[in-house]
């Protein structure tokens, strides 16, 4: 299997204010093509931290990391942005939509940038928002917003589909729905997807489940026979 | 899709993007219309100048000058060609017996290889050689709606003589027809000049082949200054009475000078408004980008590239650098129109008409489009520092420390809560709080001076008339007249209160290698109808000796008091004499001197004479006292005051509007910067806010959180505004100024507080605008957003 994703020894420390927060604390990994990771922990576990670099939003204190083979940690922000324009789709909590765009026109914004990408509608039909395309986000609900922004994210493609607590702020059959949306694109597509929470539930659907407290990954777990979203216990 | 989020983003924002819009529309408007302006003025005064050959030197002698003399001045190296003419003002009868109405009648020169300031026929044909007919002023014919063949009725020596009208005429020596200095507008109902065939005038002024006033042009390569001393001396003996060049010719000037204001104000007028229109920019596109972090923050995420977002940003500014040039650049293109058709009121220039010259329009665009994008990018190039891990986080709280204000326990206590928010953000922003300071400062100063600017303009006239010309009627006779027979002749009149005999000479006065050519006035020492007074408005005593400078000439000669200057006159029996600088006094129409009347004539050497009279009398009355006089020969002039007060009247109510026009500018500059301000606290603060009416308070409590910050600074602004509003003023006083007026750089107290009270509108307005906002905030969307 092609490894996307390989990282030797992270670590981040934050300075806030006099106290030097370590949010990594030397972690190792390889992610491989086409998997379905689920990244557990608490709060604070160092999950966002490590999704951050993952997507090049941010950058290691110290240690390697490699998308394909090439570096990201000491990458100008100029290479970063590359990176996540044409490697990385982005799904956040709180769904992060431009508020004056519509549901369509927000997806549009990714597709416009994007090198290869996928039909706006056809991707908005698939998140089963085929009609609510031209709706603002402040007329559809949390759940619709979410696959809005599923949307947007997977619209570019990308190699990698990085999700932060995608279904945090959801019910659980609106999380279920959206969960069945990334293990869609996850499989069509064949495309990497992280997710992160702290709802164990989701591991069940995972290949792989990396397990994160306080700054270290304590172990991977490899999942025998992945369960399809709908089965998942909330 | 970016640029639909642009649209909407303005939609949402509008006032905010309109008030910025209408500031640069204003900046360009005056920008357009005064550059078009001028170039309009320009080319039409260069043209006329050139084709009708505007002479390159002009001298008047007293004396009849014999035509054959004429030619030999020629012989003057650097003279190319010399011509001479015969010029005599007289009195115009039977059109408006309640004016005193006068021509300049002007022979018609020969062609010799050109004729120098020669007159374009405007209207009907040039008068036939020995036809008693002229070529009329245009504009006095329009005045007067008289038609072509029409007769004209002229006072000659104390006898009417009728002209008949062959056409309208022109010529490039008075575009700008005024009588004397001390009318400062063109009055066509009053004054225009006329010409005729020499030999026609000549017969009836019976001056035997003589002329009295030359031009001339000059060779390449030599300037006036060549021949100016030769021709002197030739002209002595002729009674000379001015010699000047081109530059100095009194039509030319008035031309010129317009010029130069069109052309300062051009630059320094937009300037000032797009700056205004740049802070405001400025402070919007911050504002936007501190309240839009998040999404800049998801727009990094998906990997929008830095010049993307901050092209994206920039193109607010570019909306509304576009939109106020575009408009800006057709509003000033249909004011220069309107510009241009005022000055064909004042200036008879036949090829004045209202071009749009398009480079004006494209220049103007490109002037906003800078201010614009330059201020934007200063606003937006804190995305650049911006890490996208940080965007998405709101940013970090900054309350550090206690203010200065709160450890003084007393004022601290006597805020409300809203207050003391208030207080602290104004504090801490401190940027932003500088800026709508600048703003305030801008509007409160710039509606002070233009208020002042208006009642300058009114001291300027209304001092004038009322405390130094009090004369209900000004005579001036055509040669000097012994002074007791003056006296008991006009004391005799019906309606005469008092009579005050008048010296007025035309002098020159030079101090080392500095000149000036001014009028003295001699004036009794108990003088009661002329009366010079200081900037306080007192009456300045007339010393026994010595003579008073008026501000502008003794800046000119750059004399002070005690210098001893030399004089020269026509008028002297010893030319030249010299005399002691006795006091400088203000001055603001004219630039006449003063000395008192036996000084001054002991001085030139004369005896007892008045080359007029002051007259205070009934007003009822004047029309008799014109009825006497007025076809006299002895009278050359007779000026009421009632009428020149009229005419300043007329010309203020002109600037009344562009002044209000203006005023208007600096409220809605005022209302943008502050609406704009206030919008960001609201943004920042909308949390805290829909908090607080959750609390169960009012909007209008809430409100204070964001009024009182702003009174605040309003306040401050207001007293920084006021030596801001000074300088101005007298800047303005100090640019508008020249030869023929200086305004007073008076800064009146009604003017700082109209303008306080334009000040405090901007902000009540604006401050009603976000209280409608903060009435409408959706408080649970608020809330709810970002847990």
């Amino acid at each position: 299997m092609d490894t996307v994703l390989k990282a030797r020894n992270l670590t981040k420390y934050y300075q806030m204010g006099e106290v030097k927060v370590e949010a990594l604390k030397g972690v190792d990994f390889d992610i491989y093509a086409a998997e379905f990771i689920v990244m557990l922990g608490p709060s604070g576990s160092g999950k966002s931290t490590m999704l951050n670099i993952i997507g090049g939003m941010d950058t290691p204190s110290s240690g390697e990391i490699y998308f394909k083979g090439k570096p990201l940690h000491g990458a100008s922000e100029k290479v970063l942005t590359e990176y996540r324009r044409n490697a990385v789709g982005f799904v956040f909590q709180f769904y992060n939509l431009m508020p004056n765009l519509t549901a369509y026109e927000n997806v549009m914004l990714s597709v416009e940038i994007a090198q290869n990408p996928l039909k706006a509608e056809d991707v908005l039909e698939q998140v089963g928002l085929g009609d609510r395309a031209g709706h603002f986000p402040a007329q559809l609900s949390g759940g619709e917003q979410q696959r809005v922004a599923i949307a947007r994210a997977v619209a570019k493609n990308p190699e990698l589909l990085l999700c932060d607590e995608p279904t945090g702020a959801l019910d659980s059959a609106t999380g279920i729905q959206v969960l069945k949306v990334l293990k869609d694109f996850n499989e069509r597509y064949k495309k990497t997807v992280i997710v992160i929470t702290h709802n164990a539930s989701i591991a069940q659907m995972a290949n792989r489940v990396f397990y994160l407290k306080d700054g270290r990954l304590e172990h991977i777990d490899n999942v025998a026979n992945p369960v399809p979203p709908k089965e998942v216990s909330w | 899709m970016l640029t639909r989020k642009m649209w909407r983003d303005i939609g949402e924002n509008k006032m905010a993007f309109i008030a910025c819009a209408v500031v640069v529309i204003i900046g360009l408007t005056a920008y357009t219309s005064m550059q078009m302006a001028k170039d309009n003025l320009f080319r039409a005064g260069d043209s006329f100048y050139r084709q009708y050959h505007f002479g390159d030197g002009f001298a008047k002698i007293k004396n009849p000058m014999p035509s054959s003399q004429v030619e030999k001045l020629s012989d003057i190296r650097g003279i190319d060609q010399v011509q001479g003419r015969l010029v005599e003002d007289v009195r115009v009868t039977g059109l408006d017996e309640r004016r005193n109405i006068y021509l300049r009648l002007i022979s018609l020169q020969d062609q010799k290889p050109y004729i120098l300031n020669g007159v374009k026929v405007l209207k009907g044909a040039m008068p036939e050689e020995n036809s008693k007919a002229l070529l009329l002023g245009d504009k006095f014919f329009t005045a007067h709606r008289l038609a072509l063949g029409e007769p004209l009725t002229v006072i000659i020596d104390g006898k009417k003589v009728q002209l008949k009208i062959a056409g309208t005429g022109q010529s490039p020596d008075f575009v700008y027809a005024i009588r004397n200095a001390q009318n400062i507008l063109p009055d066509p109902q009053a004054f225009d000049v006329a010409y005729l065939p020499y030999e026609v005038m000549d017969g009836l002024f019976n001056r035997q082949g003589a002329v009295n006033d030359l031009s001339f042009a000059l060779k390449p390569g030599f300037k006036f200054e060549d021949v100016e001393q030769p021709l002197k001396t030739e002209l002595k003996k002729y009674g000379l009475e001015s010699l000047v060049s081109r530059a100095d010719q009194a039509s030319n000037v008035m031309l010129t000078e317009e010029l130069k204001g069109l052309e300062k104000s051009a630059r320094s007028v937009p300037v000032l408004f797009l700056a205004i229109a740049a802070i405001i920019l400025y402070i919007m596109l911050k504002r936007m980008v501190e309240s839009q972090r998040g999404q800049i923050g998801t727009l990094k995420a998906y990997g929008y590239r830095n010049h993307e977002i901050i092209w994206h940003y920039l193109s607010y500014g570019l909306i509304v650098g576009l939109a106020g040039g575009i408009l800006g650049g057709v509003s000033g293109a249909v004011l220069s129109n309107s510009m241009t058709k005022l000055y064909q009121q004042y200036f008879s220039l036949p090829g004045l008409t209202g071009k749009f010259p398009l480079q004006y329009f494209f220049s103007g665009i490109l002037f906003a489009l800078g201010f614009s994008l330059i201020a934007s990018y200063q606003g937006a190039k804190a995305i650049l520092k911006l890490k996208p891990v940080d965007a998405m986080r709101p940013p970090a709280p900054s309350f550090k420390s206690k203010t200065r204000l709160e450890k003084l326990p007393v004022v601290w206590a006597a805020f409300t809560v809203q207050g003391r928010m208030a207080v602290r953000n104004m504090i801490r922003n401190k940027e932003r709080s500088f800026f709508t300071l600048i703003g305030i400062v801008f509007t409160y100063s710039m509606m002070a001076a233009l208020w002042s600017m208006y009642s300058m303009v009114d001291t300027m006239v209304l001092d004038q008339f009322y405390k130094v010309q009090k004369s209900d009627v000004k005579i001036s006779f055509t040669k000097p007249l012994p002074l007791p027979d003056v006296v008991e002749e006009l004391q005799n009149t019906g309606g005469v209160r008092r009579i005050e005999p008048l010296v007025e000479v035309p002098v020159t006065l030079q101090k080392d290698y500095r000149k000036k050519d001014v009028t003295a006035l001699g004036l009794l020492p108990d003088a009661e109808l002329f009366t010079p007074v200081d900037k306080l408005g007192s009456q300045i005593k007339i010393p026994a000796g010595g003579i008073l400078l008026s501000e502008q000439t003794a800046r000119k000669l750059k004399t002070g008091l005690g210098d001893r200057i030399r004089l020269e006159s026509i008028w002297a029996r010893e030319s030249p004499v010299y005399v002691q600088v006795a006091g400088i006094v203000p001055q603001y129409i004219g630039s006449n001197v003063y000395m008192d009347q036996k000084a001054l004539l002991a001085l030139l050497g004369q005896g007892d004479m008045a080359t007029g009279a002051l007259i205070s009398m009934d007003p009822g009355q004047i029309p008799g006292l014109k009825e006497r006089y007025g076809t006299s020969k002895y009278v050359d002039n007779l000026e009421e005051r009632q009428q020149s007060i009229d005419l300043y009247k007329k010309l203020m109510d002109n600037n009344k509007t562009t002044l209000l026009l203006m005023v208007l500018m600096a409220v809605v500059a005022g209302f943008a910067i502050v609406y704009n301000s206030s919008i960001i606290t609201l943004a920042e603060r909308e949390r805290e806010l829909a908090s607080l009416r959750v609390l169960g308070m009012r909007p209008k409590e809430v409100m204070e959180v964001v009024s009182v910050e702003q009174w605040f600074i309003g306040a401050f602004g207001v007293l920084a505004g006021v030596p801001f509003a000074l300088a101005m003023n007298q800047g303005i006083a100090g640019g508008m100024s020249s030869d023929l007026y200086t305004l007073p750089g008076r800064t009146s107290p009604a003017a700082l507080f109209l303008a306080l009270l334009g000040t405090v509108l901007a902000i009540w307005v604006a401050q009603f605008w976000v209280f409608r906002k903060i009435a409408r905030l959706d408080l649970v969307g608020v809330l709810k957003e970002r847990e």
